[in-house]
């Protein structure tokens, strides 16, 4: 295939339009991985919680016939996983690192375990007659020619990804939770000498993180696919985490790097038929990721030698007035 | 009738430590009292208990004719009573406005109405005369700025009595007057101010009242205008008990190292050092007095490689040793007991015989061929155990289960032990029982008689005034005094100088030091 | 019995044995819940293993992997570093491995040696970005690691994909190793051996890698514990302002042991390779990386532990594998068994109920006084 051709599908309608659909379950889970990060409790089991609401969407859907008590529970049994990392760091004091691998390895295991135990399957729940999210189509929007293709159609999920976007703007910068939320991950000691409840901020953060968590698994088995895979989060946690450091802590900076994220995810499929191989694409944020962590700890340290030179170059500069005066 | 009563404040802490001694302390409305002592004199404690943060082991607190029981710094607030810390409890990335309504943000439609803490901020901090930028992220802003936020910060929650903490200790002159000017206009407007500070110039500056305390109890209140500062100095000092510390004479031998011009400016643009100058001697212990945070934890760490200097030498041997490494400066047979040992001093879950081997494990005989000779050491730790009196049943055991007083024989044992050139002694005996004191105090007699070359920094005059047999102060990042003899000084005037009343100039210092 | 209790490494011991025994207890409880047969499937976990010549024979070689990445992990977690990039080294260095294997020009026996130092020279290679990054710069280490594990495992796939694929497969692959480069069986060539010999040559893949594996431990405790680069080490990661104040270089350190510790995970990858998949695949690392962070934490980062504990952790692996094949319980269960084994080991606090009588009574006689802390009262 041409490069032309490549090109011109790239920027079509369509694929534009599966790019917003393929952020979706990175979006969601660093949504929540942003709030647990902003307490100050980094959530390194985003990548199992995912599973877990996969998995109970899937299997709830298949056994109650019911969509949204599905997704109910789904997003229950995200918050009930990153309970266990809540109550055993906060509680118990396990670290944050161990006790997020302990809970992706519980997850990855657990959820192979019944599927096996209740269907039989290890590979993937596809006997089941689960059950997937209907799409959207908004009215009007849907009408208009290409943008509507790009707008309109999408999973619920999706929309709520964009949602959870605006949403966490709003909550974190807006009201006095998500502000108590920033002020426990920036200043522990200050927000305990001005009464906030830090331990209970970092549980309802933590739980946050999980629903979160858990709807980004579910858009994967109910709208992405009808099904769910054995540890079909693939790295999407990990990714989230990643998206979580590269934007720095601001929902906006977040969903952009989720963004980038994704799109070399779909661009990586795309540049497959360029001969250019997808692993490679697939590599650029990961890389990007470590150089914005080079760059920002480079400028810090430029920062703080630039400051103690200038203040040093004022020091010498008042000494030596003071000593023109005194003579 | 005062506005607060504190009426026989007792602190007693587990170890033992009394902090407060049945303290009579009271202040009026609308004056601005000074609390002044040395380190360690209780006032920091007094000003906790006052602010809820500690509970007194006795006493009464009575605000307004009501006596009080704070449980948590929140009972405190809610009898209006506010203090500002000398950390600042800010939250970085937030504007000032959001900092000063953190906690109680004002709220519209469940939305934080971010107008309104904009508008209350400009309010207070014109009714007050505080000026900050409300807009302004507090990353950006400068100490003083900070400083001015956190008072706004205990008006907002109606505080009427301030409590501030060592407040001018990280302000530029400049910045110290805009404070003053700060703290006449809340005073003008009814409130209370209470400041702990040791810089006694500023005291007679700005105080109506000073208390003066010393090893937790109360000297006396006294009416600013009737005192000079000469006379607040000597009720801080006051009559030293002498140590029967048995020295036998001097003998002073060759100039061993030499610190010159050093200087050294912090983080926050505040010069720490501003050129200090003296010589250490093989023999001779030079004694540093001064109240601490003056610089001399900072002298000790830029002599001692874990500090970078603005400027300056440290010269041993013609060598300049000043931003070198820790490992360079050891290797020059300069030792440290430095003034934290759990932070630096010792690794407390590792075992003893590891914490004494850190400054030698590279050398023969502990390193054989490639590896370490376990005999060797075990044989090295079994004898400084003994020659130190560590109490401990053997050398394997973890730091963490020694007591403090061992802990630090530890870190004495290492340091001398390595047969030092020039020993630099940081607060050696603070925090730890009477017979470690003795002890370590007698080894650094001992090193001194032969030959070593000691720089001994205490907060504890008695300790440099018995102890030293050269003493320097340090005030404000400058050497404003030598003794020659430490014995022909009194306690008070080494005071006054300890706290800058009084200094002598280079010309007069320059051959003793 | 009260001194023993006094005494840490025996606390230490108790919290692994009730942790394990909470665990595996609850696995039990969780098994009655979803067998038919639960006794029977747990008597299949518990003994599976020492059933079948070819059980011992997984079990054994399951753990040798263990123990390479548990010493690589544990060299990294003594110097308390949070890297956990074991997993990228590991697949990178299998890579080399196999590269040269099946392509370098020397006679089998230099290539296998080859690919031994090519493996060690890889892992420690792809170390060095997270480890200059964090002792330069500050920049979290576990950042980085997982950035480079993801990279490790796509750039993984797309060099075997491209340059050693096995054309007309399914899958991304190599071709299998030839006979030559087989490592030989771990028990040695000699008459009276030899019928041993062909029973576990036939029944099992146990090679002499074990011995490479008992020779890394030996090597890394050495190391860590007899040699004054071990003692850096471990002071950096007791009290790193200690070290730096004592005289170590702690930049230094870092860094060494960050690359030193990519040496064992590249052998981790070269026994997963030559021993047990004969050939470059894709996801051959499969989550083993993290397995190390297990063995590591179980062991308490103790080299001498290393090996019981990849025995265990390989054993309950096994087991898992045998109760799953013979019964109706997913062998899946060991993974939650682990983690609960891990949550225990690490909760500070859940398991102190031994500690805090033991601590009362040394109070209590006045040996013991704590110091918490220089609370300079002003």
């Amino acid at each position: 295939m041409s490069l032309e051709t490549v090109l011109r599908s790239i920027f079509s309608a369509f694929f534009l339009a599966s790019v917003i659909r393929i952020c979706t379950p990175i979006i969601l889970p660093s949504m929540g991985g942003l709030f647990a990060t902003a307490a100050g409790t980094f959530n390194m089991a985003l990548e199992g919680i995912m599973l877990w609401g996969a998995f109970t969407g899937v299997f709830v859907s298949a056994y109650t016939g019911s969509v949204w008590l599905a997704v109910l529970c789904g997003v229950i049994a995200g918050i009930l996983a990153s309970m266990i990392l809540a109550v055993f760091h906060l509680e118990f004091g396990v670290d944050l690192v161990l006790g997020g691998l302990a809970v992706n390895l519980f997850s990855s295991g657990g959820t192979v375990f019944l599927m096996y135990t209740l269907i039989g399957e290890k590979g993937n729940t596809s006997t089941l007659p689960s059950l997937s999210v209907p799409n959207v189509h908004i009215p009007i929007i849907k009408d208009i020619p290409i943008l509507g293709e790009i707008l309109s159609g999408h999973p619920v999920f999706t929309y709520v990804a964009i949602l959870a976007i605006i949403v966490a703007y709003i909550v974190m910068f807006r009201t006095r939770f998500g502000t108590h939320v920033r002020a426990v991950g920036e200043n522990t000691e200050a927000a305990i000498t001005l009464g906030l409840n830090v331990k209970k901020i970092r549980y309802m953060a933590i739980g946050i993180s999980g629903a979160l968590a858990a709807l980004g698994g579910m858009s994967l088995s109910m709208a992405y696919l009808q099904m769910f895979q054995r540890d079909m989060s693939a790295g999407r946690g990990w990714i989230a985490l990643a998206a979580v450091n590269l934007g720095n802590r601001h929902p906006l900076g977040v969903a952009a790097a989720a963004v980038v994220f994704g799109l070399a995810d779909a661009l990586a499929n795309q540049f497959g038929s360029l001969n250019i191989p997808s692993q490679l694409v697939q590599i650029i944020p990961y890389a990007t990721t470590i150089i914005a962590l080079v760059v920002y700890a480079v400028q810090q340290k430029q920062q703080a030698i630039a400051r103690m030179k200038k203040y040093q170059q004022a020091h010498f500069e008042e000494a030596k007035a003071q000593e023109g005066a005194s003579e | 009738m005062p506005l607060i009563e504190m009426k026989k404040i007792s602190k007693i802490y587990d170890n033992g430590v009394v902090a407060n001694d049945h303290v009579n302390f009271s202040v009026n409305k609308g004056e601005i009292h000074a609390l002044v002592g040395e380190n360690g004199a209780g006032k920091s404690t007094l000003m906790k208990i006052l602010f809820g943060i500690e509970k007194p082991t006795e006493g009464q607190i009575i605000i307004d004719g009501q006596e009080k029981e704070f449980n948590s710094s929140h009972d405190a607030i809610a009898a209006k009573i506010g203090m500002v810390h000398q950390n600042f409890m800010l939250i970085p990335s937030f504007t000032v406005a959001e900092n000063v309504v953190l906690g109680s943000e004002p709220m519209k439609n469940g939305l934080i109405d971010k107008n309104k803490a904009l508008n209350v901020t400009k309010e207070l901090s014109k009714q007050f005369g505080l000026f900050v930028f409300p807009n302004a992220v507090v990353d950006a802003i400068n100490v003083g700025m900070k400083q001015r936020v956190e008072i706004l910060k205990m008006l907002y929650r109606k505080a009427e009595i301030l409590i501030m903490d060592e407040p001018t200790a990280v302000l530029t002159p400049q910045e110290t007057q805009d404070l003053f000017k700060a703290i006449r206009t809340l005073v003008h407007q009814g409130k209370t101010v209470i400041f702990i500070t040791h810089k006694l110039r500023e005291v007679k500056e700005i105080s109506d009242r000073v208390t003066v305390m010393r090893l937790g109890k109360v000297i006396g209140t006294v009416d600013t205008k009737d005192v000079t500062r000469e006379q607040i100095a000597n009720m801080m000092v006051g009559r030293e008990v002498f140590l029967d510390i048995k020295k036998p004479q001097i003998k002073r031998g060759e100039q061993r190292l030499t610190v010159k011009d050093l200087t050294y400016v912090d983080e926050t643009g505040r010069p720490v050092l501003r050129g200090v100058n003296f010589n250490l001697y093989a023999g001779e212990v030079l004694g540093i007095a001064g109240v601490e945070g003056n610089g001399q934890t900072e002298l000790v760490e830029i002599m001692t490689g874990l500090r970078p200097a603005a400027g300056g030498e440290i010269i041993v041997n013609d060598k300049d040793l000043c931003n070198k490494d820790p490992r360079t400066i050891r290797m020059m047979r300069i030792a440290h007991i430095p003034e934290d040992r759990l932070t630096n001093g010792v690794a407390v879950n590792s075992s003893i015989e590891e914490n004494l081997i850190v400054d030698r494990y590279f050398k023969q005989p502990i390193k054989k061929g490639i590896s370490l000779d376990y005999k060797t050491i075990d044989q090295m730790t079994d004898n400084l155990i003994d020659r130190f009196s560590i109490k401990t049943p053997n050398g394997k055991l973890p730091v963490s289960s020694l007591s403090g007083g061992n802990m630090q024989k530890v870190v004495v044992a290492r340091e001398l032990s390595s047969e030092p050139y020039v020993l630099i002694a940081s607060q050696p005996t603070r925090g730890i029982d009477v017979g470690a004191t003795e002890f370590i105090r007698e080894q650094l007699v001992v090193n001194r008689t032969e030959g070593t070359a000691v720089l001994l920094v205490s907060a504890d005059l008695s300790e440099v005034m018995s102890l030293s047999d050269r003493i320097i102060t340090l005030f404000e990042g400058e050497v404003t005094g030598v003794f020659p003899d430490a014995s022909s000084v009194s306690e008070e005037e080494l005071g006054t100088y300890m706290l800058g009343v009084k200094s002598q100039t280079y010309a007069e210092m320059e051959e003793y030091l | 019995m009260r001194e023993l209790f006094r005494k840490k490494a025996f606390r230490e011991f108790l919290r692994v044995l009730l942790a394990l025994g909470i665990g595996l207890g609850l696995g039990f409880v969780v098994t009655i819940f979803v067998s038919k047969d639960p006794i029977g499937n747990y008597r299949a976990f518990l003994l599976g293993p020492v059933s079948q010549l070819n059980r011992i024979g997984d079990w054994l070689e399951e753990s040798t992997t263990l123990i390479f990445l548990g010493l690589a992990v544990a060299i990294v977690f003594t110097a308390k570093q949070f890297y956990i990039g074991v997993e990228g080294q590991m697949i990178l260095g299998a890579f080399v491995a196999g590269t040269i294997v099946l392509y370098a020009p020397f006679p089998p026996l230099l290539r296998v040696i080859a690919a031994f130092i090519g493996a060690a020279l890889m892992g420690m290679i792809w170390g060095v970005i997270p480890a200059v990054v964090k002792a330069y710069l500050n920049a979290s280490e576990l950042v980085s690691s997982l950035m480079m594990n993801t990279i490790a495992l796509r750039l993984f796939d797309y060099l075997v994909s491209t340059y050693l694929q096995q054309p007309k497969v399914a899958g991304i692959m190599s071709e299998l190793f030839p006979k030559e480069v087989r490592l030989p069986s771990f028990i040695p060539n000699l008459p009276f051996l030899a019928d041993i010999r062909m029973l576990w040559e036939r029944q099992t893949s146990v090679s002499v890698m074990i011995y490479v594996a008992i020779g890394a431990v030996i090597v890394v405790y050495w190391l860590l514990y007899k040699t004054p680069f071990g003692y850096e080490l471990r002071m950096v990661g007791s009290n790193s302002k200690f070290a730096r104040y004592g005289g170590i270089n702690v930049k230094r350190i870092i860094v060494l042991s960050i690359t030193i510790s990519g040496i064992f995970a590249g052998l981790a990858g070269v026994h997963v390779a030559l021993a047990i998949t004969h050939r470059i695949v894709q996801n051959m690392s499969a989550g083993l990386g993290f397995e190390g962070v297990n063995i590591a934490i179980l062991s308490f980062n103790n080299p001498a532990i290393v090996p019981f504990a990849s025995l265990l952790y390989g054993y309950l692996r096994a087991g898992a594998d045998v109760m799953e094949r013979m019964g109706d319980v997913s062998r899946e269960l060991v993974m939650i068994v682990q983690a609960a084994v891990l949550l225990l080991i690490t909760a500070e606090r859940l398991l102190p109920v031994v500690q805090q009588r033991v601590t009362t009574d040394e109070e209590e006689e006045g040996q013991v006084v704590h110091e918490k802390g220089v609370k300079h009262v002003a």
